[in-house]
């Protein structure tokens, strides 16, 4: 029996959102959704991955990677206008329902995961440059804690961070182990000293700025150290304008920060009157949902307190978008950096998401916070 | 009324019921979510068909240097934990297995999903899985004793540990009558062992989906028909606990105790629209400093009762 129609009705969609193209990906999150799909929270659980947009090398290295780690049957489109979105996703669902491609695909590819590279973590500062000379299979090169995870970034390899290069140690697929102690050990607050690892935080992550590369040092779920870079558009600009500074803007980040609170209801819903206010209208149920999630004491007390900034936390921030009363204001990626550090990995996300950061207007300058 | 132990060809019956109103639940989750999404509902009912059909098409995967035998062990753990837990559960007139024991087969059953999600977490050697599986073992550590506490409540007024003899103690009054305090922290650690709604950290999307960021095919399925397995049984162990079992007027001792399982598994799918995820180093001051006090109250006070009354 053939499954792949009703298999179709759930097609869960990777979107992955270049610097600029916002509009794109809204009008992508709005056709999944009438569609009755889903997105995805991370490439093992997707079918699809559409970049909204047109990436830079570094990114598309980064996309090509992700893409690697979707279980197939699997299909990837490119769209870079609002108005393209639903041709897009109709060749996307038929190379999906093409048995035969599908079948070509899976026996074309290892059977073995393949180990991405990692981020750096608190290395030389000087790797913003696109050096591609870099050579996979060198253990000297890899840093350690590779998690394989979808986030790895590809065009990042850090020639200068030797440190951990240590033949010594027992690397399960080519994999160090990840180290206790060494240099890289900071104080830890809880004095658990635990485990090391480097693990990148996007470029493609869901609910996350478009672009943006954390790179940071966790010992357990803390991150000790992080260091922020965006990685660039190529040199083609987005014909749709942007939707941050918008009324629509401000629904979009609502929508980011409740689906990571994990009220996916409400942020369902904040989504849909983003989309509304990007079709022209005037939701008229905007106004009862802004009340219900200022209202939520159980939101309020998850955000209280949390990336607390001159003019407020991240519920603070929070109801100024509901109630349109925010202040634009431009925040540094080192101020991000700094922010994180010394959070738990799900706490610092919640701070980047409260932030609404507008990665399509900043250059790529890596800094740093932490040790 | 007396329970019955069945035979054993009776089980795969039971756990396809298990797995049946499981399914069911799914599909409410589904519709409600159609429901916010401004869907018809009638694509949402179909969810977890459509879901199975989708992750049984799907390749297997792994990822480098990961644990293969725990991963698979605890994916598969979540299920297994909650197909034994109903094994005690009666039926109205049946049961699979009359154990002396049952509640503490019951509270054994979840301290098994603690190593569960702990070794899918670990399994896949991920970070977002890793920070997942932590997740689990934070909230759970703040869960397990005020529900062991209320494990016991139904116990000492029923004097006795067999889940039949709980069942008949209720014939009078329904124990949630006098222990609501018990029930409440009953349902918040059904939520949190089936990693549910507020006590979804652990595959929240804060972690790109935690445990399961790894997960594709069948061994996702696994976990998640695991997670609403749990929270089925969870169910139908606090209707038979707390709700009096199978007690009810007209219908036969089987509906009722279905009827009830059914209403309190519709509450908690249906809470989980309203409600935020709620951080795991965040609930361990309630658990412990508001929720334990209060059950060891709880349990103090129906104590005193059984011991007045004989």
């Amino acid at each position: 029996m053939d499954l792949s129609p009703l298999a179709a009705r759930r097609t869960a969609v990777l979107a992955v959102e270049v610097p600029g193209w916002s509009r794109t990906r809204c009008a992508l999150e709005e056709h999944v959704r009438h569609r009755g799909w889903r997105l995805a929270g991370s490439p093992a659980d997707a079918d699809l991955l559409v970049v909204c947009g047109r990436p830079g090398a570094r990114l598309t290295a980064a996309v090509d990677h992700v893409w690697s780690q979707l279980p197939g049957p699997r299909a990837r489109a490119e769209v870079t206008t609002a108005v393209d979105v639903p041709a897009v996703l109709d060749r996307a669902a038929t190379e999906l329902a093409d048995g035969a491609a599908q079948r070509r695909d899976a026996a074309d590819r290892p059977a073995d995961p393949e180990p991405g590279t990692t981020a750096t973590g608190n290395g030389d500062m000087g790797d913003t440059d696109m050096d591609d000379d870099s050579d996979d299979g060198d253990m000297g090169d890899q840093d350690m804690g590779d998690m394989d995870h979808g986030d790895m970034d590809h065009g990042d390899m850090d020639h200068g961070d030797m440190d951990h290069g240590d033949m010594d140690m027992p690397m399960p697929a080519g994999i160090g182990l990840a180290g206790g102690g060494d240099d890289d050990q900071l104080t830890d607050p809880d004095a658990l000293d635990l485990d090391v690892l480097h693990v990148p935080l996007g470029p493609v992550l869901p609910h996350w700025p478009a672009g943006l590369l954390l790179h940071t040092t966790l010992q357990g779920d803390l991150v000790v150290a992080a260091r922020a870079e965006v990685l660039l558009p190529a040199d083609d600009s987005p014909t749709d304008a942007p939707v941050h500074g918008t009324p629509a803007g401000r629904w979009d980040a609502v929508a980011t920060l409740l689906a990571l609170a994990g009220w996916d209801d409400a942020a369902t819903r904040a989504a849909r009157v983003r989309d509304a206010l990007l079709a022209g209208g005037q939701p008229p149920e905007a106004e009862r949902l802004a009340r219900r999630i200022i209202r939520s004491r159980l939101l309020r007390w998850s955000l209280r307190g949390l990336g607390r900034l001159p003019e407020g936390d991240a519920h603070d921030r929070l109801r100024h978008w509901l109630e349109g009363t925010e202040q634009r204001r431009s925040t540094e990626l080192t101020a991000v950096a700094e922010l994180v550090t010394g959070l738990d990995l799900a706490t610092a996300r919640l701070v980047v998401a409260s932030l609404d950061l507008d990665t399509a207007d900043r250059v790529t300058v890596p800094v740093e916070a932490g040790s | 009324m007396t329970v019955t132990e069945v035979s054993v060809g009776w089980v795969p019956v039971a756990a396809a019921l298990l797995l049946v109103v499981a399914a069911a639940a799914a599909s409410l989750d589904g519709a409600l979510a159609a429901r916010s999404a401004g869907q018809p509902l009638g694509g949402g009912l179909l969810t977890p068909v459509a879901e199975t059909a989708r992750l049984f098409g799907q390749r297997r995967r792994t990822t480098a240097a990961a644990d293969l035998p725990l991963q698979r062990i605890g994916g598969a753990g979540l299920l297994t934990a909650a197909l034994l837990m109903v094994a005690v559960v009666p039926f109205g007139r049946w049961t699979v297995a009359d154990l002396t024991v049952g509640i503490v087969w019951f509270n054994a059953m979840d301290v098994l999903v603690w190593a569960a999600v702990w070794l899918a977490g670990w399994g896949p050697n991920s970070a977002h899985a890793l920070v997942g599986g932590y997740r689990f073992l934070a909230q759970a550590l703040s869960y397990e004793l005020p529900l062991m506490f209320a494990l016991t409540a139904p116990a000492v007024a029923a004097d006795s540990l067999r889940l039949g003899d709980v069942v008949a103690a209720q014939s009078g009054l329904w124990f949630v009558v006098w222990m609501p305090v018990a029930f409440a922290v009953f349902c918040v650690a059904v939520a949190g062992f089936s990693v549910w709604g507020p006590l979804g950290a652990p595959i929240g999307a804060t972690t790109a989906g935690g445990v399961l960021v790894e997960a594709a095919g069948v061994d996702r399925w696994l976990i998640s028909a695991g997670r609403y397995a749990l929270l089925t049984a969870g169910a139908a162990f606090g209707a038979t606990a707390f709700l009096g079992g199978g007690h009810g007027p007209l219908l036969p001792a089987w509906l009722w105790l279905l009827v009830k399982t059914a209403g309190l598994l519709t509450v908690l799918v249906a809470l989980r629209r309203r409600l935020p995820v709620v951080a795991p180093e965040r609930f361990a001051a309630p658990a412990w400093l508001v929720a334990l006090p209060l059950v060891l109250l709880q349990l103090l006070v129906v104590s005193v009762v059984v011991v007045v009354q004989a």
